[in-house]
């Protein structure tokens, strides 16, 4: 297609009432949300959202309780408020809780409830998939948290240094946190798979590129980051569990291994942690300015600029969290100079901000004063983040509360601030009433005095000398009335959340619901209607400009009388479009499941196999791993994939789209594709982590001499590209209708994957390699078995793209398993070649 | 077809953004891993950083000209069309000038981030 | 004291920090080292700068909220995000850059070859040391590090378990310490006086409690100090401090501590040949008395949690005074 067909417009005559009333009630059939138990059931986004938020924000009460239980530890020198261990218990989990049980997973719930609608979607295209990913998140926070009420929780740091964690803190406390926050990512990376493809492939027709809200650019970014952040964690914990459990000598460096490599793994997910946390802060922030200011924001591809530029960068920071651990001076400049250019793209965006506000007419409310108040104190942090960079300074500040003190304003300022404004000025979305302006003021006065009186003074009492994650401090070195100060502080921030928190609990009932859109905003979320429709909106425009609410007239008027797409759902399906990348052109009319109780069993039964594992039940643990596979077949089965009744639907406005697609075309492949990077990264960790041991350890090269040879690794490879190459002949097979070849080549590739897998194994157990012994024999096992892994989920799936052919729910022309399955057969096979490559190849060169 | 027209959409591609900050990424690591496995395996933590900082110099250059070419490509774009199309135009010459516009801002960001990892093997002359 | 150079620096410290006061045997802003002063003067000119910055931002914001520019400024408004959010911001990056990076071979090079070398130990929760002796053996002492005035001490720091972090913030930044693998400090301590270091990496349950004394005086006195400890315990002169002797002997003292000249010759725990001289006992956080000794032998769990030395609670009381008037005794 190389002909711009031309814009569509909205019909120019409303259908009549009576069809109007008609397609409402189709679509309120449609899209109508499960009540009473079975409310638990549902999955639309707006549910979801919901939930997620709500849970997040009780994570984040608990956090906070947990930080003031340390501010009163903290409040006079050698107080006994807490023991130690209590202590450290107690901060390991306020780092860990206000990380991965609230900041994340409260972006991504806003995201889940608001994208759709900022995009004019009905919904997200995996709902089921974000129903799960709450389930385990709910599921998995509970768990980790409730370690805390046993006394058995985590304290080693939410960093987890090694060897601490692994040798010197016995008890399961460790083992709560490397799984029960594994389980949390992997639901975080799920979330992120659906967001990004959210951004890029449901977007209403017309929204090109340079159309799309910033919130959309930020998220997209925010979550490739998780895609690649999350993954050298979930590795290292790996790593570090197999450690703990079975004796494998990764950190021990009695045998080779090494604490440092869990360090690198660690901040190249912790520092683009702090990111992914700041830039769907900013993104509020993005929305609100331009509402306020009553203008177009200023700076758009500035703005894009420096988000983007903000996500690669950060993953050229994280040696900046190891700057005293005695590299190289020239690694320490290095990853000084990517830390001090990240501050470029940061100041870009205050600056695209505030000429924003300096072009348009700024009214004052409270989502306002908290964004000014956030920005206010971020740049402070920004500030003190550039000082930190400079190596020279960290070697005194490192450790120490001016580190405290910069990180609690860069993650206040830069996010609890924005969000709690957000919350602010998206309020109306969740409830259909505004939140109290005179409880706004009191909210944002305390949590700002409080927020500067407890972390200001935590720079000086940094310098003067003390370090952080102490549980006590002598009296007389100059920290007690600076701790003091910071303890009263704590309390008054507390103060402040409080308020909000009335102001959220308190009864609206008597309030009235307030107007659409009551902002004045621009921009698609305010279409809602007050209250809340289930559908989401009524019929999908077309966009032409970046806030469509200002610059398209009769907007609201066209869809609410159903003149767009989609005004209807003739067959009582829920649907929503599928557009391109770049143009947004509609390519697809996408069904999405409603409620099910599948996601919820399947996060259930994942948990529970996490959840034993810590308490190293393994039989239980096997047997809810296969209760878990067996929920996700029947849910894949039953639920995805479906051949519709029909190949086209008329979505309106002349334009017919397929019900069907298959390949990069369909939502599913690429949600495979994101999802299978985000694999991939976590196996690229893996083989760093090789290289890297061979780079530290001299002898490492030499205990490669004994194994695993070459023979088994080079036949396991061969058979396994071999299964690779018969699977995508399987799919061309299918594709032709011809069912012989393609049961044949499908069932071949399913024996020489098991073949391989065995020949894979024989090779380091034939040359009598123990991973207890050496890190050497450790992590070809592990790069062995990674591999297995995923060639025995492979082979899961060649098994079911061959029972859905039998059963008739795949045919030559419906071939969604066929193609993703292949698509996971390229990485699987990609990671066997590099697995080969690794430990039968680089020993013969190096 | 020529590569630069705006309208056929499947000529575009989000990477093209991109591929600046992948140039920056790409310096990166392989100058991390070039000084890191030079002081560890070869120099020694006493030895002399010269090999190395002479390849880093090396990709530094590689990498500023390989932006630069980005960079060049991002201008045309940007000026496709006369240079005056909106870039919130409802066009595909708008979308086509905005593409330009952010990934020419994201080349000088790389830029400079480059610049700043090569100066480090300026001040630092020895694996200490 | 702080010096006019300090004190100066501390004025514009609390200009930018909202606080006044440098002073401290902790304190990174009344530095007495070389590396120590280079920082400080590095952060007074940061924090300057940041709260120029931070000033400028603030105001330009409270600008911005009140004009109203005309509707037609997107030429200015893009030179403004141009000049002030991309080119400002990256010539002043620059320049702080170059300031780090020049400083930073200074402060990661390792101390001239013939320099006072003492290596240090990091163990929960206490700091193992050891120095050459004047007839060349190795003098181990615990928790105390004396450096040569006016002259660089090459410092060799490892970890017997966990990692730990060797910090005097007076002196200069902190090197981390690990299990395995020797780091090179290397310090120039330029003011003579009493300091004090901490352990600054997380290391379990009493890292709170993990300091050491630290003593800057000129090498001659630094060698007397050396040739005092490098002798064997003198032997007690009261009668209660040679019953604690015996006792200290019969109980099994020694087979964890080490008090040279005498049986006693563990390595679990620290060397006590000459305890009683230390500034501080338990790490630096506890006085040197013969009432802490008697606490420490009975319940030491209760002045440092988590440790390793089981309690001799069970000891008569009597046995408890001697045990201590002895150690007090190693002077």
């Amino acid at each position: 297609m190389s002909q711009e067909p031309p814009d569509l417009e909205p019909l120019a005559e409303a259908p009549s009432d009576e069809v109007q009333r008609g397609q409402r009630e189709r679509l309120l059939a449609a899209w109508k949300t499960p009540t009473g138990w079975r409310s638990w059931s549902a999955v639309n986004n707006t549910s979801i959202g919901r939930w997620y938020m709500m849970a997040a924000f009780c994570f984040f009460l608990f956090g906070g309780v947990l930080a003031l239980l340390m501010r009163i530890q903290l409040a006079v020198p050698n107080n006994t408020f807490l023991s130690a261990e209590r202590y450290n218990q107690v901060f390991t989990m306020h780092g860990t809780v206000m990380m991965f049980l609230f900041a994340i997973p409260m972006f991504e719930a806003f995201s889940i409830f608001v994208l759709p609608q900022m995009l004019g979607a009905r919904d997200l295209p995996f709902p089921r998939l974000s129903a799960f990913g709450f389930w385990s998140y709910a599921l998995g926070g509970t768990f980790f948290c409730a370690s805390l009420l046993f006394n058995a929780a985590p304290r080693g740091g939410w960093f987890m240094y090694p060897p601490l964690t692994t040798r010197y803190q016995p008890g399961i406390g460790a083992d709560f946190w490397l799984l029960g926050l594994s389980f949390i990512e992997v639901a975080a990376i799920a979330a992120a798979v659906e967001l990004i493809v959210g951004v890029l492939k449901c977007r209403p027709p017309g929204m090109r590129l340079n159309l799309i809200p910033l919130y959309a650019w930020y998220l997209l970014v925010a979550a490739a980051m998780i895609l690649f952040a999350f993954p050298p964690v979930i590795a290292g914990s790996l790593l570090m569990e197999v450690e703990r459990a079975f004796d494998w000598p990764f950190f021990d460096t009695a045998r080779g291994g090494d604490p440092l490599l869990w360090q690198h793994l660690f901040w190249l997910f912790g520092h683009p942690e702090v990111y992914v946390i700041f830039l769907p802060s900013v993104a509020i922030v993005a929305m609100i300015v331009p509402t306020v200011a009553r203008r177009a924001i200023v700076g758009y591809s500035w703005i894009v600029l420096a988000a983007v530029g903000t996500g690669f960068l950060s993953f050229g920071l994280w040696v900046h969290h190891m700057f005293t651990t005695g590299l190289p001076g020239i690694s320490l400049g290095l990853f000084s100079a990517a830390s001090e250019a990240v501050a470029i793209p940061t100041g870009i965006q205050l600056f695209c901000f505030i000429a924003t506000l300096a072009a348009g007419k700024v009214s004052r409310s409270v989502p306002m004063l908290f964004v000014f108040g956030g920005l206010a104190s971020f740049v402070m942090g920004g500030l003190t983040g550039v000082m930190v960079a400079l190596a020279p300074f960290d070697f005194q500040a490192h450790d120490t509360f001016f580190i405290v003190g910069h990180l609690h304003y860069v993650l206040i300022g830069g996010s609890i601030f924005p969000v709690v404004g957000g919350i602010y000025y998206f309020y109306p979305l969740f409830d259909g009433k505004l939140l109290s302006d005179k409880l706004g003021r009191a909210t944002f006065w305390l949590m700002f005095t409080g927020f500067h009186v407890t972390f200001l003074p935590m720079h000086l009492t940094g310098l003067r000398g003390m370090p952080r994650r102490v549980f006590t401090f002598a009296p007389g070195l100059g920290f007690d009335r600076a701790n003091l100060v910071s303890t009263v502080g704590a309390f008054i921030l507390a103060a402040g959340v409080l308020v909000f928190v009335w102001d959220l609990l308190r009864s609206k009932k008597t309030q009235p619901t307030c107007a659409r859109n009551p902002w004045n905003s621009g921009s698609l979320e305010w279409l809602q209607e007050m209250p809340d429709k289930p559908w989401g909106v009524r019929s999908i425009p077309e966009i032409d400009r970046r806030y469509p609410l200002w610059d398209q007239p009769n907007l609201m008027r066209d869809v609410d009388e159903g003149r767009f797409f989609l005004p209807d759902a003739e067959e009582g399906k829920r649907e929503t479009l599928v557009t391109s990348v770049i143009d947004a052109r509609p390519v697809q009319c996408l069904r999405v499941p409603g409620p099910s109780w599948i996601a919820l069993y399947a996060a259930f039964f994942t948990g529970g196999a996490f959840i034993t594992s810590t308490f190293h039940w393994w039989k239980a643990a096997l047997a809810s791993s296969v209760l878990a596979l067996g929920a996700i077949l029947y849910w894949l089965w039953t639920g995805t994939a479906i051949i519709p009744e029909k190949e086209t639907k008329d979505v309106g406005l002349g334009v017919t789209l397929p019900l069907y697609v298959s390949g990069p075309a369909s939502v599913g492949w690429w949600a495979m594709f994101i999802t299978m990077l985000g694999d991939a990264t976590a196996f690229v960790c893996l083989v760093f982590g090789y290289f890297y041991y061979w780079t530290i350890h001299q002898d490492f090269a030499r205990a490669a001499a004994q194994g695993p040879g070459l023979l088994w690794p080079l036949l396991g490879g061969g058979a396994l590209v071999a299964s690779w190459a018969l699977t995508l002949l399987a799919r061309r097979a299918n594709r032709r209708d011809r069912a012989a070849l393609f049961y044949a080549s499908m069932l071949s590739a399913v024996a020489l994957a098991i073949a391989g897998s065995c020949a894979l194994i024989a090779g380091p157990s034939r040359t009598g390699l123990d991973p207890t012994r050496h890190v050497y024999p450790a992590i070809v096992w592990m790069l062995v078995a990674w591999t297995v892994f995923h060639v025995g989920l492979g082979v899961v799936m060649q098994l079911y793209c061959v029972a859905r052919r039998a059963a008739g729910r795949m045919t030559a022309r419906h071939d969604i398993d066929a193609a993703n399955v292949s698509l996971y057969w390229h990485f699987t096979a990609l990671t066997a070649f590099v697995t080969v490559a690794v430990i039968a190849g680089f020993p013969r060169v190096a | 077809m020529s590569p630069e027209a705006p309208d056929d959409e499947s000529n575009q591609s989000l990477w093209f953004v991109v591929a600046a900050p992948l140039c920056w990424a790409a310096h990166f690591l392989v100058s991390y891993a070039t000084v890191a496995v030079w002081c560890e395996r070869y120099a020694g933590r006493d030895g002399s950083l010269y090999q190395a900082r002479v390849a880093v110099a090396a990709y530094t250059a590689a990498a500023l000209g390989g932006i630069g070419l980005i960079a060049l490509a991002a201008w045309r774009r940007y000026q496709h069309g006369g240079g005056t199309e909106a870039f919130d135009a409802d066009t595909p010459l708008g979308r086509h000038r905005f593409i330009g516009s952010a990934t020419l801002l994201l080349s000088a960001l790389s830029a400079v981030a480059t610049a700043y990892s090569a100066l480090t093997v300026v001040f630092i002359r020895d694996c200490h | 004291m702080c010096s006019p150079a300090a004190r100066s620096r501390t004025l514009l410290a609390a200009l930018a920090l909202g606080a006044a006061a440098c002073r401290g045997p902790q304190s990174a802003l009344d530095p007495a080292g070389r590396g120590a002063d280079r920082i400080a003067t590095l952060f007074t000119i940061m924090a300057v700068g940041a709260a120029v910055v931070w000033l400028a931002m603030v105001a330009l914001t409270v600008f911005a909220v009140r004009v109203h520019a005309a509707p037609r400024v997107e030429r200015r408004t893009a030179l403004f995000i141009l000049g002030g959010g991309a080119l400002v911001p990256t010539v002043v990056l620059t320049a702080l850059l170059v300031y780090g990076l020049a400083l930073l071979p200074e402060l990661v090079a390792p101390a001239p070859a013939g320099s006072l070398r003492v290596a240090v130990t990091g163990e929960q929760w206490w700091w193992r040391v050891r120095y050459p002796g004047p007839d060349g053996r190795t003098v181990e002492l615990a928790n105390e590090v004396h450096l040569p005035l006016g002259q660089a001490a090459d410092l060799r720091l490892d970890s017997a378990d966990v990692i730990h972090s060797f910090w005097i913030p007076s002196l200069g930044g902190k090197l981390d310490m690990f299990p395995g693998r020797t780091s090179r400090l290397a310090l120039w301590p330029t003011r003579a006086g009493r300091y004090r270091g901490v352990c600054a990496e997380y290391c379990g349950a009493s890292h709170a409690l993990m300091a050491f004394a630290v003593v800057v005086e000129p090498r001659a006195a630094l060698d007397r100090w050396l040739a005092h400890q490098s002798e064997p315990a003198r032997p007690p002169t009261t009668p209660l401090g040679a019953r604690g002797a015996a006792l200290f002997l019969a109980d099994g003292c020694g087979a964890c501590h080490a008090v040279r000249g005498t049986p006693a010759a563990g390595t679990l725990g620290p060397d006590l040949t000459h305890v009683g001289s230390r500034h501080g006992l338990g790490a630096a956080t506890l006085p040197n008395d013969a009432g802490t000794f008697a606490r420490w032998i009975t319940h030491p769990e209760s002045l440092k949690p988590g440790v390793h030395m089981p309690a001799f609670g069970m000891l008569p009381p009597a046995d408890v005074r001697a045990l201590a008037a002895y150690l007090e005794e190693l002077q």
